[in-house]
């Protein structure tokens, strides 16, 4: 049978070019999260770079338009996190999660307690209602109106 | 109704913030596909993800990109390079295929003169450069020793050579 390796340097390449917009347009807003997550800029850096290198796996994904590319490439970085958050697991469910950015300021004690338990520490709805001692649905109802803060904030 | 009291639930919000399980997450992917009103306000719920982490972005190196781009590249050829059927009539006549020959080899040789080296022969280069200049160093050193020996070798033969004429 005649077959022929063809040359995939142009595929190649165009690939890299599409992960390399997305990188421009969402690194800076990862590693801001991850550093926020993980308080450690280098190790978040090489996070970063093993999502990045990851990246040309998922472009049917990313390249869907149903799908918002950087709520995919988050999700990407929550599962890369999550091994961290399970390993620091133990210290932070005792901590409360608070966090400080010109969002969270206007928000409750008890808002940031779940907005920030769920965005940066990976906390689940489960767990931040025995925390609190709140049912589900009242947590759910508390994350919702923490978007409403976030929404009317210029 | 039943569209709105499912909004209004925080479950898109719980989904954004990668918080919703398995099961509420299908409920959710097949909810967006038949109400467009969901849909809407899950892409809303992203806009506002997208505004906050752009608030709070922090720029990454400069070195960044080509790190990851030295790593992509030397995944994507192997993932690309798929065999495909060959077409006698876009490719261009070879020596072998005009001899009859069918094209059974593929031209592997690289077009580059360049070579490329692990990261960790940098430090090995130096400290070889580096043990280079302290042996020449050396060697220098206990060259002009060793002549300013014999210099001093050479004095004192002729003050005993003197010594022994004078006796």
């Amino acid at each position: 049978m005649n077959t022929q390796v063809q040359n995939s340097a142009s595929v190649g390449q165009s690939r890299l070019l599409l992960v390399h917009k997305l990188y421009q347009q969402y690194a800076g807003m990862l590693l801001g999260y991850m550093i926020d997550v993980i308080k450690n800029q280098a190790v978040a850096e090489q996070y970063l770079i093993d999502i990045f290198k990851n990246v040309p796996h998922e472009l049917d994904e990313l390249t869907n338009p149903d799908v918002n590319p950087f709520c995919h490439l988050q999700a990407m970085a929550r599962k890369k996190l999550a091994d961290y958050s399970s390993r620091s697991t133990p210290e932070n469910e005792s901590k409360p999660a608070l966090c400080n950015n010109k969002y969270t300021r206007q928000m409750t004690e008890e808002q940031q307690l779940i907005f920030c338990g769920v965005h940066w520490h990976g906390k689940t709805i489960a767990s931040l209602a025995t925390e609190l001692g709140k049912p589900e649905e009242a947590i759910r109802k508390i994350l919702k109106d923490c978007f409403t803060i976030i929404r009317s904030n210029n | 109704m039943k569209t709105q009291q499912y909004i209004d639930s925080g479950i898109l919000e719980t989904f954004v913030l990668g918080a919703a399980s398995e099961e509420e997450v299908k409920e959710l992917l097949y909810m967006k596909a038949k109400y467009p009103e969901i849909s809407e306000a899950l892409q809303q719920l992203e806009i506002d993800m997208e505004k906050l982490a752009r608030d709070l972005a922090v720029e990454p190196p400069s070195g960044t990109w080509y790190k990851i781009a030295q790593e992509i590249n030397a995944v994507i050829p192997h993932q690309d390079a798929s065999p495909q059927v060959f077409n006698r009539r876009d490719s261009r006549k070879r020596p072998d295929t005009e001899n009859g020959k069918d094209n059974q080899y593929i031209e592997v040789e690289g077009e580059s003169s360049h070579m490329r080296l692990h990261k960790a022969w940098r430090w090995i280069f130096a400290a070889v450069f580096v043990l280079g200049k302290i042996f020449l160093a050396f060697a220098i050193y206990f060259y002009l020793e060793n002549k300013h020996t014999q210099q001093q070798i050479q004095e004192m033969r002729t003050e005993i050579r003197e010594l022994k004429n004078k006796k």
